[in-house]
């Protein structure tokens, strides 16, 4: 039986003629050459390296007289610590300073002195935070509180005694925290995901638009050998772009691959085999490439974002979380995740394996049928 | 070579192209329900404040210590406490994905804190998401410190009392920072990409020679083509504006002119950039692929809209000057929390300015070339 259908698929000359003109077509080009093998790289290098969620290099203003020791003291430990920066100088107020973009957070120290404010047994300081950006801004005012807590631990004796309790902790899989470790798994799914869903769904709508389906139609091809001759290339095409990109993870970023290849070949082979399906799905609705283009990316856009590739899912309100079982993406980022981080818990790959062959399963049949449909 | 310019005839180019535009329902799901997709996701459905994160407690100690510990998770609003079963197989439920973070704590662990010993307990993260780890991290160290309070009872006394005011958005409310980023991102994704195809499509189908042989101007034909998306992303300026205000209730400090004028302005960027695509690609397939590239990745992920520019590394600090949309959004969130003038905003408007004018430049000269045989 199997035998039979690979006969059919390998053995057919109409289909092996099909798949390279196929391919031919997508790979003359020099510039669509560079888009299916240089770009994915030179994308996950710039997202790998750019991209990272630490709150850092904070520019922080300290103005405090010469002699106030306390202050000084602070300042030192500020800038020691890799968070914070000095911003440039002013002539204006620490109002001023944040309003004109230059400083994010500015330290005042109460008139007369930190020390000297101490001393009266007051001890006040204002912290001036732009929150604009308001994830950022509860990170500085965290920053500052800690080194003033440390700073008092060494300088001041207590009643209560802080080291009395301590919390020991672990971080597991990314010790570091490199956000390029989190990232480029995700950025993976993304990058195969546009080139295959789009180049798939515009090829198909490119016949129609120059009109070589009518000819496709007339010519003594089967249905399936349509739909496999112009699918299969882009199946492949996507499926080298998997090594290419988990290799330049693995060499650039220092992402590990903690699991087995095997079961990353699985999954990218059900997680391409879907997007070039939702490809074929969109271009029998679409009847030119632009319209191709623009079905992929109705499609793409609110499929990355819940996917948690970007954004964690766990607070999502209950109604959309329901989108998200029907996401490849989804199901691909965990899998890929999982294994690449965390080496592969079997109960987490095959479920969301067998989620997506699920959805591979359905996509295939859709397209198919729908292809039918236009063919007819 | 003299000056024609016709408006008539520029008028019906643009009506061909609303034409083209209105019978194609896709384009037109995409003008229309792009924007209002965006907001309802980066409004309603992100929520960046990490909170219920999915905690194991393994209480292997049983004491009043341990349970007050406990106690202190809980009552942070932070964490969602499941007692583990036993502590035989934490990592392996961290590896599952059934919790975030695992709280261990030894026997011995009232002992020790009844005998003014240094009491630990131990955390366990999931590191594998770097950005809730990290904030994981700073809710630890405030844990710490409420803990050895409710543990002694009493208050560890500081010398220096932190008052911090938090300026422009003083309830830290993230859709404040994120709303208004949305015009950013919209502009930069629709009409570059929209632009990117109008061209390349003329080019494709062959319909751009004819165009050409017709008495209808290069000129015209440019104006006359990128005109609606001019009005589709004024439409998606407006919406952005309507909804922050209505919707989210972001302030908006700013002078309204100036606002528009930086619209403007940075419309004319994307415009311009779509166009040097759709002529250097002259191929849909191929237009949009370079439109994703250099316009929606970066106006989404390198602009500063969620990773902060000042995270990035020095060589990309200085790489993303050439990106229009990292000024744009500078200016924008400046105009709309800050109140910021035009002179506050006198760098970001000036580099806008110049890549504006540097990009118009190139397409003018990239389609004349291409119009020459």
């Amino acid at each position: 039986m199997i035998q039979k259908i690979i006969n059919r698929i390998f053995k057919n000359d109409t289909l092996r003629g099909f798949i390279r003109k196929e391919f031919i077509q997508a790979l003359r080009d020099v510039r669509m050459r560079m888009l299916l093998f240089v770009m994915p790289l030179i994308q996950l290098t710039v997202f790998g390296l750019a991209l990272s969620n630490e709150v850092k290099n904070i520019r922080l203003g300290f103005v405090h007289a010469p002699n106030d020791i306390v202050a000084k003291h602070l300042a030192d430990r500020c800038f020691a610590s890799n968070w914070f920066i000095r911003p440039r100088e002013t002539n204006g107020d620490a109002f001023q300073w944040i309003q004109s973009g230059d400083a994010d957070a500015v330290l005042v120290v109460p008139p007369g002195g930190l020390t000297k404010s101490i001393e009266e047994g007051k001890g006040r300081l204002q912290l001036l935070v732009d929150a604009t950006n308001a994830m950022r801004a509860r990170s500085v005012e965290n920053y500052v509180q800690r080194i003033l807590i440390a700073y008092q631990k060494d300088t001041v004796t207590t009643t209560a005694n802080p080291d009395r309790f301590s919390l020991d902790v672990r971080v597991l899989y990314n010790p570091s925290m490199e956000t390029a470790v989190f990232l480029v798994p995700g950025v993976m799914v993304m990058i195969l995901c546009l080139l295959t869903i789009i180049l798939t769904s515009m090829a198909l709508a490119r016949e129609k638009e120059i009109g070589t389906f009518e000819t496709l139609i007339s010519a003594p091809v089967r249905t399936w050998e349509i739909l496999v001759g112009k699918t299969l290339p882009y199946f492949i095409l996507g499926m080298i772009d998997v090594p290419l990109i988990i290799a330049a993870g693995m060499v650039f970023f220092g992402v590990p691959l903690r699991g087995a290849v095997w079961e990353i070949a699985l999954s990218s082979a059900i997680f391409i085999a879907t997007t070039v399906s939702v490809g074929t799905l969109i271009s029998t609705m679409a009847k030119n490439q632009q319209q191709a283009m623009m079905g992929g990316f109705i499609f793409l856009f609110p499929a990355i974002q819940l996917s948690g590739i970007m954004f964690p899912l766990d607070n999502m309100p209950a109604v959309l979380k329901i989108f998200t079982y029907l996401n490849p993406l989804k199901y691909f980022v965990t899998v890929l995740r999982n294994v690449m981080l965390k080496g592969g818990d079997p109960m987490v790959v095959w479920s969301n394996v067998g989620a997506m062959a699920v959805l591979a399963a359905a996509a295939l049949w859709l397209s198919f049928k729908r292809f039918h449909q236009t063919l007819d | 070579m003299t000056f024609d310019f016709s408006v008539t005839r520029t008028l019906s180019m643009a009506k061909k192209e609303v034409r083209h535009i209105l019978q194609d329902p896709f384009t037109l799901a995409v003008a229309l329900g792009f924007p209002l997709l965006l907001l309802t996701f980066f409004g309603y459905v992100i929520d960046f404040n990490v909170k219920n994160i999915r905690l194991l407690a393994v209480d292997s100690d049983h004491s009043r210590a341990s349970r007050q510990l406990m106690e202190v998770f809980e009552s942070s609003q932070y964490f969602k406490l499941t007692a583990a079963p036993s502590s035989g197989q934490i990592v392996h439920l961290l590896d599952e994905e059934k919790a975030k973070a695992v709280l261990m704590i030894e026997p011995g662990f009232g002992k020790d804190w009844a005998r003014n010993r240094t009491a630990k307990a131990q955390v366990i993260l999931d590191g594998a998401d770097n950005s809730i780890a990290g904030t994981i991290l700073t809710y630890l160290s405030g844990i710490q410190a409420a803990a050895l309070k409710k543990l002694s009872g009493e208050e560890f006394r500081q010398t220096i009392t932190l008052k911090t005011r938090f300026l422009y958005n003083p309830e830290l409310n993230s859709q404040w920072f994120v709303i208004p980023g949305l015009t950013v991102v919209i502009i930069g994704i629709i009409s570059i990409l929209l632009t990117a195809l109008t061209v390349a499509r003329e080019w494709e189908n062959g319909s751009m020679e004819l165009l050409l042989s017709t008495p209808v101007r290069p000129l015209e034909i440019i104006i006359g083509k990128l005109a609606p998306y001019i009005l589709i992303g004024l439409g998606a300026v407006v919406t952005v504006y309507l909804a922050a205000r209505g919707l989210f209730q972001v302030p908006f400090k700013g002078n309204h002119l100036l606002y528009l004028v930086a619209c403007a302005l940075f419309l004319g960027t994307t415009l311009a950039q779509g166009l040097v695509i759709s002529v250097v690609a002259r191929q849909q397939a191929l237009a949009i692929q370079l439109a994703n590239i250099t316009g929606m990745l970066p106006s989404l992920l390198l602009s500063g809209f969620i990773f902060p520019i000042e995270s990035m590394p020095r060589f990309f600090q200085i790489f993303t000057s050439i990106l229009p949309a990292k000024w744009f959004m500078v200016i924008i969130r400046g105009i709309f929390l800050k109140g910021a003038g035009l002179l506050d905003l006198k760098t970001p408007f000036i580099a806008l300015f110049i890549i504006n004018v540097v990009l118009i430049f190139i397409a003018a000269k990239s389609f004349k070339k291409d119009l020459e045989p």
